[in-house]
């Protein structure tokens, strides 16, 4: 979407810093680059946050809309870097305050490479997910349809549910973890569809937590005030705050390790103009946050959201159903029968490409960071 | 089937055509060999024959009354497992067997019923619903057959069968460099476990004899279309096994954040673990899994290797995170060889990832194996070079005492020792490194060619880091005051880094010509240190008139005190003085001692008429023995000793 856009920007910055690099106005062309750079990112933001709440294609939280949002912080981190970085003199970047910003962007962008693996983790939830809604579905829609398929239904939507409300909660995955096999009739197969996607894998490490991880990444994290906000500190502010508002996106989109407490503030400086869009995006999932915390859910995806609207609402029907049941209500759960197919098609084509956007966000985390520990060394300690 | 489902025969004479057909069927049906699809579409003909003579026979009303007889019957053997507290696999072959029996007959009215609801017969209709319902029941069965089936009869096995994992010695770094001793490194038994594994160790990990079982309850899912929950319930039950197997290894799941804050010792031992679960995961854990999915799941497209994948990606993400924590970790010299194993190790599993992963959707796995093998490789060159510059920079204030060999020396020559072990990968590596020594490089497998060993790129890079070391410690030989203790120093050291080369298979690469330019050097620095020493010492022992007999009696006692005084000196400094190896030490006190001892003896063989006198202190024998005393490490005075 921004391609063209990209290369035509970071064409310019390649070019004004060779042609003007040991000329007076640097420092007023680089005003202008790093507004140019603003400029993108509110129209970037800004056209996220007019993403419908509900629809078709491209909703608010949808997988689409969060390939964008990746998409989106992929093209920031380039730039931002390109600004930084782009035929500088090393020694520019080990002075005060950057020596101590430049250390902290760097543990922040640790930080979410291991966010990055815990959502890919949870992406993996969501694809069993879909595979147990695309049971239900293929049951449901099946002609003749009777009690038999009903159950089959039944079944694999109660299992879509338990895995949906997930306890992220460490104890629970101990618990899973530890249960050892029953062999006795029947016990213990209960929950077995979802219980071992709470097991092992689906730990980052012991201990872990997506929300404590969060509350330290804005540690520290401060708009730059006074002069300091048109040079330098500013776009490392920026890459600093798009990470973090991009991880606590993925975060209370899909689940992952330990989310509890997943803080609703991020220290997102109002007064400057392009992060209106991306406040108004933030407070949006905040306030949805803060309504669904306490219910226990697998994460605010658009997607999983509208299954777990329909996969309630179709228990309810096959809880009741008895052979052959009203012509209306059928043709009601047709309906959602269809709605639900649709999601596990979304589901189907998006999650993949998904996944493998998120796993090039994390490589590209460790290459930016690299890069500049690379510059670091070059530009040597200031003594 | 459309056409079978429409022509139902009306006419007694089309009963007789049904009938053979149905005889046919019969018969291909008991042939062996046939394929798995050739069979599904003779059961589905089977079942479809069977009801159209029932519904022919429906013309006199007993057509459904056979169907509905078949049904009870299934269902009579079905639903007396639903009260039982026994699991069906356990209870014996024939219960198991007439059990599949009984859901495969289910199967068939289902679909024969379906293929005639056209006809919107009611009890027609009520007998499907009731079959799909029996059906269900069954499948939900099977599904906690399957689920106990996998648990029971999984099998884990001893990671120490399949290899000796041995314990490489590890050097342990530390800024300093003096924890390396010169302990004898068994150069062989560390690294035979990565050559061995050329033939795969695939194990059963599920019991051999439940495999056809498995097969059955697949096949019966299948046919009645519940494959995704037979995929479901197999994917969890493996996935979970895996994960224990994983967490049974030892190895845990580290966040990056933690693997980048780890310390080297319990990051090196992690970095061990890794390679050597790697190891097992793939070469015997994942082609054995693989091989357990295409036994049960073999003739269902692409069923088997998805289920493969589904089982295994967690896991592998998990170990590929950790090898990419520790490559953009510091690139500290100490790591260089652990990267380097782990370099080497997923170099050999590529082949294996490939062909385990071969379909499109395994394709991310195999890219990001590639990713993560580039990255080590850059990883390890970065800490090759941080060892270059270790080398280079490390620093001292102080001369060593003694004059001794250097643990610097000591730790670099110790720790190249085992580069040759690594010999190709680092060719591989190190070849872009210097394009002046690419470009005489052609041939990447320098094999034992002694000749092409010496100009291989890790010969190059070996050679470099020596001379990084030697001219390091000629900066350190400058602390020292005393010119002849620089000699000392320098022969010690370039010595103990020629025994290094020449006593290990390192000196394949710095070859001969090396070996002989740096015995000439220690052999130089050896007579250097004589003629700094001795030169002015055997000076008062000169015969400056040689044409006389003798000299005066009072030049006599003025030389002998002047070599007493200048003897003791040395006598006093130099046995502090420190030549670890025994044969240089004896050597130097050899030629010393001819040098010295020699002139001695003549100059008092020549005024033997003065040697009553109290001047002489020392006789030719006591200075001998007093030699033997240099560079022993201790201090020691003459002057405290017993007068003569």
């Amino acid at each position: 979407m921004t391609g063209t856009d990209q290369s035509s920007f970071l064409g310019r910055i390649s070019i004004r810093r060779n042609q003007v690099n040991a000329m007076e106005g640097y420092h007023e062309q680089e005003i202008e680059d790093l507004e140019l750079f603003q400029k993108q990112l509110s129209d970037r933001f800004a056209e996220l946050l007019s993403a419908p709440d509900d629809g078709p294609t491209e909703a608010f939280l949808s997988i689409s809309w969060i390939r964008k949002l990746v998409d989106v912080f992929l093209c920031c981190e380039t730039e931002c870097k390109a600004i930084l970085l782009m035929e500088r003199d090393a020694a520019q970047i080990s002075k005060p305050p950057l020596d101590r910003l430049i250390p902290e962007l760097l543990e922040r962008v640790v930080k979410a490479m291991d966010i990055c693996n815990a959502v890919t983790n949870g992406l993996e939830l969501v694809r069993h997910c879909q595979k147990l809604a695309e049971i239900a579905v293929s049951a449901l829609e099946q002609k003749p349809f009777g009690e038999g398929q009903a159950r089959r239904a039944k079944k694999a939507l109660v299992s879509l549910m338990s895995a949906m409300h997930v306890d992220d909660k460490e104890s629970s995955v101990q618990k899973t973890a530890e249960r050892s096999w029953s062999f006795g009739r029947r016990s213990g197969n209960k929950d077995r569809h979802h219980g071992h996607y709470r097991s092992l894998s689906w730990q980052v490490a012991k201990h872990w937590s997506a929300s404590k991880q969060i509350h330290a990444m804005t540690m520290n994290l401060a708009a730059p005030r006074g002069p300091e906000a048109s040079c330098l500190p500013a776009p490392v502010y920026i890459l600093s705050l798009i990470i973090v508002f991009v991880m606590w996106v993925l975060i209370a989109a899909i689940p992952c390790q330990e989310r509890s407490g997943l803080t609703t503030h991020l220290p997102i400086n109002k007064h400057v103009n392009w992060t209106h869009s991306l406040a108004s995006i933030h407070d949006k999932i905040g306030e949805e946050w803060k309504k669904k915390e306490k219910k226990g859910m697998a994460g605010l995806l658009y997607e999983m959201q509208k299954m777990e609207k329909l996969g309630q609402s179709l228990i309810e029907f096959t809880d009741s159903y008895q052979f052959p049941g009203e012509k209306e209500k059928l043709d009601e759960v047709a309906a959602q029968v269809a709605e639900l197919a649709e999601v596990c098609r979304r589901m189907d084509e998006g999650l993949v490409p998904l996944q493998m956007l998120i796993r090039e966000a994390f490589h590209r985390l460790v290459r930016n960071r690299t890069e500049f520990l690379d510059v670091l060394e070059q530009g040597g300690p200031v003594v | 089937m459309d056409g079978c489902q429409s022509g139902v025969p009306t006419y007694e004479g089309d009963l007789h055509v049904v009938a053979a057909a149905h005889h046919i069927v019969k018969a291909l049906g008991a042939t062996k060999n046939l394929s798995d699809d050739l069979r599904k579409i003779l059961i589905d003909l089977d079942s479809h024959l069977s009801m159209i003579t029932s519904n022919i026979d429906s013309k006199g009303g007993r057509g459904l009354v056979d169907v509905e007889e078949r049904l009870d019957q299934a269902e009579r053997k079905i639903m007396r497992w639903e009260t039982d507290p026994m699991m069906i696999w356990d209870s014996g072959p024939k219960e198991a067997s007439d059990y599949l029996e009984a859901v495969d007959e289910t199967g068939k009215l289902v679909d024969g019923l379906r293929g005639l609801s056209v006809h919107e017969n009611r009890k027609q209709k009520e007998i499907l619903h009731r079959a799909m319902n029996i059906l269900q029941m069954a499948m939900s069965r099977l599904e906690e057959e399957l689920i106990h089936i996998l648990v029971r009869h999984g099998q884990q096995f001893e990671p120490k069968h399949m290899y000796s994992r041995s314990i490489r010695k590890d050097i342990v770094y530390d800024e300093s460099f003096v924890s390396v001793e010169d302990e004898p490194i068994k150069e062989t038994s560390s690294r035979n476990y990565s050559n061995d594994e050329s033939g795969e160790c695939i194990v059963d990990l599920v019991h051999a004899d439940v495999i056809p079982d498995i097969k059955s309850i697949a096949k019966v899912m299948f046919t009645s279309n519940y494959g995704p929950e037979f995929c479901e319930a197999f994917i969890s039950v493996q996935k979970e096994a895996l994960e224990q197997y994983f967490s049974f290894l030892g190895t845990e799941n580290l966040s990056i954040e933690d693997v980048l804050k780890m310390e080297w010792t319990c990051l090196s031992s992690k970095m061990n673990k890794w390679t050597w679960s790697m190891k097992i995961i793939v070469r015997v854990y994942l082609a054995s899994e693989k091989q357990l999915c295409d036994q049960v799941l073999g003739g269902l497209g692409s069923v088997s290797s998805y289920c493969f994948l589904e089982i295994s990606k967690a896991t592998i993400l998990c170990l590929l995170n950790f090898g990419e924590a520790v490559a953009m970790g510091p690139h500290r010299p100490e790591k260089l060889l652990r990267l380097l194993d782990m370099y080497e190790t997923l170099a050999c599993l590529l082949r294996d990832i490939d062909t385990l992963f071969s379909e499109e959707a395994g394709s991310f796995i195999q890219l990001q194996f590639h990713e993560l093998l580039e990255r080590l490789g850059e990883s390890a060159i970065a800490a090759f070079e941080a060892f270059r510059v270790a080398i280079s920079s490390n620093g001292s204030l102080y001369p060593f005492a003694g004059g001794g060999v250097h643990p610097l020396n000591k730790y670099v020559m110790n720790y190249i020792r085992m580069f040759p072990e690594y010999c190709n990968t680092l060719n591989l590596l190190l070849k872009n490194q210097h394009p002046g020594v690419a470009d005489q490089v052609t041939e990447p497998d320098y094999g034992l060619d002694a000749s092409l060993l010496t100009s291989c790129p890790m010969a190059y890079h070996l050679r470099s880091i020596t001379s990084c070391l030697e001219s390091n410690l000629h900066k350190k030989s400058q602390l020292y005051k005393d010119e002849a203790l620089q000699h000392i120093f320098l022969m010690n050291n370039i010595h103990y880094l020629v025994q290094k080369v020449k006593g290990s298979e390192l000196r394949l690469f710095f070859g001969d010509e090396w070996i002989r330019k740096h015995n000439a050097m220690f052999q130089q620095h050896a007579m250097n240190y004589e003629r700094a020493t001795w030169s002015s010492v055997v000076s008062f022992l000169r015969d400056d008139n040689p044409g006389s007999s003798s000299m005066s009696k009072s030049t006599f006692k003025e030389r002998c005190k002047g070599f007493s005084v200048a003897f003791e000196e040395v006598y006093k400094t130099q046995t502090s003085w420190s030549i670890p190896d025994p044969e240089l030490r004896e050597d130097l006190r050899i030629s010393t001692s001819l040098k010295v001892v020699l002139a001695y003896r003549t100059f008092l063989g020549r005024n033997l008429a003065y040697t009553d006198d109290k001047c002489v202190k020392h006789t030719v024998e006591h200075v001998e023995n007093s030699l033997l005393d240099l560079f022993e490490g201790s201090s020691r005075s003459l002057r405290n000793s017993r007068r003569w």
